[in-house]
């Protein structure tokens, strides 16, 4: 469970975000949408205690994550291709990973053969994460927030770059993961996909949570008058 | 901690410019093997040089003194040269490795720097041949671990002084005027420093048990910047300090679009790690006017001419032989951009000849040593406005180096090629040449007359000359987009 109180980042005088009381449950799967700058990243990045707030607390399983490290165990994350270790190739960065969550380079194998339908790694290749291609970077960053079978997931914009059939596949794995008591916390400007895998949907706008509802039927419609994309 | 040493000599070994640049990695290893060898052999033979340069006084305390000034100086050089070894930090925030740990890496690591590895080489083989042999046991081990302890107070107090002068850039001059006026009663004996540090030393050495003192302040030296980084390390904070404020230098916009292009170049200069640097670099080198400018050259025109090339484009050349290439990480948006080519030129050559000003005016006050100075640095301005610029601009279109824009200047030698190295040749070797004709015949001030009329027959033209440089870079500009997109 994540606890958010009385949570404000604040860059000088502007406030960028502000949450007074926010709680996502065990085994929610949360989409966050919202326009450019509306304060979607700052408050994954605050989640991750990535960013220092102005004020206010951020708790993981009762534990604050600016204090304590744990949650860093339990939680896979990705949010831009800055968290990617560029002079890498794909399978040592998911093999360092891999080491840190006491994994071995087998189980990493093992796992890349069995979501070889998103990211088919070529043992062969000498290329490294610099070198890949903008979608190819932004799925292995979603393989390495993945790999630790983590409780909590967090990913920022995990559909951007992905052609569609990566797409199709990362909401049924969402899905899948969620099923399966993972906590997944994503944003994302495709309102499709994220009324399509979301439980939840927290609409941020002016760095405000100006709507926190259960996905329903109309939800899809509601959001995309919100935004006017008719 | 393996792991992360690891990434580093990863991330090192596979950078493109390793790679593709072995034969100069190669270069620059003998460089460095060589100035090792120079200063151990100096460390060797200090007790000798030192004995027939100060009769009258002990080798060891002479040795402590000029230690003082080597400590001294040593500070101000890692100021400006010696950066935190950081590891890129950001992908490791979120994964299962303690930041304490991220932190305290590139402190550790900073202990090997080549800086410390200088220091060690010239005072070890002093404490071996001199202090070993003539001191017990317990003087040479209270000594050397002093020592150590001060080198180590540098190398961590530097990291500090740099947190909290990045955002203070005023006082580094306060803090330059310090050092400055405790070198100056040192040498002219008004408080004598250095003889109050090597007697302080000595006491150490003595009663080892004062030992504790050094190495506590070198302890509280660490302490302090590791605060310091753990205060700063969140993401926003690596990027705020990477950002500065700069003059928005909004008059330049009223100069159409090559004030634009200005505009946009100066702050590109003013916001990046490594032009900056190259700035803070040029700057010191104003001061070896007190080396060169002194009564038994002053009537050596071969000097001066050097001299005042040197002085009048010492940031325009150093800056200007990588023209284009800082601009590689967006070169493409130039090129894709409704920008004229001879604006793009233009704006590089009037900056150029901008620099050069500012450097002549800073100068100037030496002509108060020699009026020749004024007269031979008024003809190089010219010069250097005039012809060195179109050369160099000439040259620079075969860059096809990319810049990484962030890393320091200082041993970074990053879209260096063998252009840069043979760029500046003629540009100052003309003015020799020159010069030497022109006294050849025995008239050496005609000499400097013809180089600064051919600086003012070029500015006149410069239009023309221009052209020349733009139609040359508008054939090369593809194959130089194509260079500074390899990442």
């Amino acid at each position: 469970m994540i606890q958010i109180n009385n949570l404000r980042k604040a860059y000088g005088k502007k406030i960028v975000l502000t949450i007074d009381d926010l709680t996502i449950n065990e085994g929610e799967l949360v989409g966050i949408v919202g326009n450019n700058g509306a304060g979607k990243t700052t408050m994954l990045s605050l989640i991750l205690d990535l960013i220092e707030p102005s004020r206010g607390t951020v708790k993981s399983k009762d534990q604050f994550v600016s204090k304590v490290e744990t949650w860093k165990s339990y939680t896979g994350s990705y949010l831009n291709e800055g968290f990617l270790i560029p002079f890498l190739t794909p399978l040592e960065f998911l093999e360092f990973i891999g080491k840190l969550h006491g994994l071995n380079s087998s189980d990493v194998k093992n796992f890349l053969s069995e979501n070889a339908a998103f990211y088919a790694e070529d043992s062969t290749s000498k290329k490294y994460i610099r070198e890949l291609s903008a979608g190819n970077k932004n799925k292995v960053g979603i393989l390495a927030a993945m790999l630790s079978s983590p409780e909590i997931l967090v990913l920022d914009e995990p559909f951007s770059n992905l052609d569609p059939s990566s797409q199709s596949w990362l909401k049924a794995k969402l899905k899948k993961m969620n099923d399966d008591g993972v906590t997944i916390i994503i944003s994302s400007h495709d309102l499709k996909h994220v009324t399509d895998v979301c439980s939840r949907i927290l609409l941020i706008e002016n760095g405000l949570i100006v709507k926190d509802k259960n996905t329903n039927a109309e939800t899809l419609d509601e959001l995309e008058n919100y935004f006017n994309v008719r | 901690m393996i792991e992360l040493l690891i990434h580093q000599w990863k991330e090192k070994i596979r950078s493109p410019f390793w790679q593709k640049s072995i034969w100069l990695n190669i270069i620059l290893g003998i460089l460095g093997a060589y100035l090792m060898l120079n200063v151990l052999v100096i460390g060797y033979f200090a007790d000798v040089i030192l004995s027939k340069i100060f009769i009258d006084t002990d080798v060891v305390e002479s040795f402590l003194k000029i230690l003082f000034y080597y400590l001294a100086f040593e500070l101000i050089f890692r100021f400006f040269a010696q950066q935190i070894p950081t590891l890129a930090i950001q992908p490791y925030l979120t994964l299962p490795v303690p930041k304490s740990k991220l932190l305290h890496y590139p402190l550790i690591k900073s202990i090997s720097s080549f800086i410390n590895v200088l220091a060690l080489l010239l005072i070890l083989p002093f404490f071996v041949k001199v202090i070993c042999t003539t001191y017990p046991p317990s003087f040479c081990f209270a000594f050397i671990i002093t020592v150590i302890s001060l080198i180590a107070i540098n190398n961590f107090l530097n990291f500090s002084l740099k947190k909290y002068f990045s955002k203070r850039p005023l006082l580094i001059i306060f803090l330059l005027a310090i050092v400055g006026l405790v070198i100056y009663l040192d040498v002219n004996k008004v408080i004598s420093f250095s003889s109050i540090f090597a007697a302080g030393l000595l006491s150490i050495a003595k009663t080892p048990i004062l030992v504790m003192i050094p190495v506590t302040l070198a302890i509280l030296s660490y302490s302090i910047v590791y605060n310091l980084l753990k205060r700063n390390a969140y993401i926003e904070d690596l990027q705020i300090s990477q950002r500065n404020n700069t003059a928005s230098l909004t008059f330049l916009s009223h100069y159409g679009e090559i004030g634009n292009l200005m505009r946009t170049e100066i702050k590109m200069i003013l916001r990046n790690k490594r032009p900056k640097s190259l700035l803070y670099i040029s700057v010191m080198f104003f001061a070896y006017g007190f080396i060169f400018y002194q009564d038994k050259n002053i009537n050596n025109y071969m000097i001066l001419i050097f001299m005042g090339f040197f002085f009048t484009s010492i940031f325009a050349i150093q800056y200007g032989q990588f023209s284009f290439s800082w601009e590689s990480t967006f070169f493409d948006s130039y090129i894709a951009n409704k920008i004229a080519p001879f604006n793009y030129i233009k704006s590089k050559y009037l900056l150029f000849a901008f620099t050069s000003l500012i450097s002549f005016i800073v100068t100037l006050p030496y002509a108060l040593i020699s009026a020749k100075i004024g007269f031979i640095n008024a003809a190089m301005l010219l010069y250097n406005i005039g012809i060195s610029s179109v050369v160099l601009l000439y040259i620079c279109t075969f860059n096809t180096s990319r810049i990484d824009l962030g890393r320091s200047q200082f041993m970074n030698y990053q879209g260096t090629g063998m252009t840069h190295f043979l760029s500046v040749l003629p540009i100052a070797g003309f003015p020799i040449i020159v010069y030497w004709l022109f006294n050849y015949f025995g008239e050496p001030v005609y000499g400097i007359v013809a180089l600064g009329f051919l600086g003012l027959m070029a500015i006149i033209f410069n239009k023309f000359l221009i052209q020349i440089v733009v139609r040359q870079f508008v054939k090369r500009r593809y194959k130089m987009a194509l260079g500074f997109r390899q990442i």
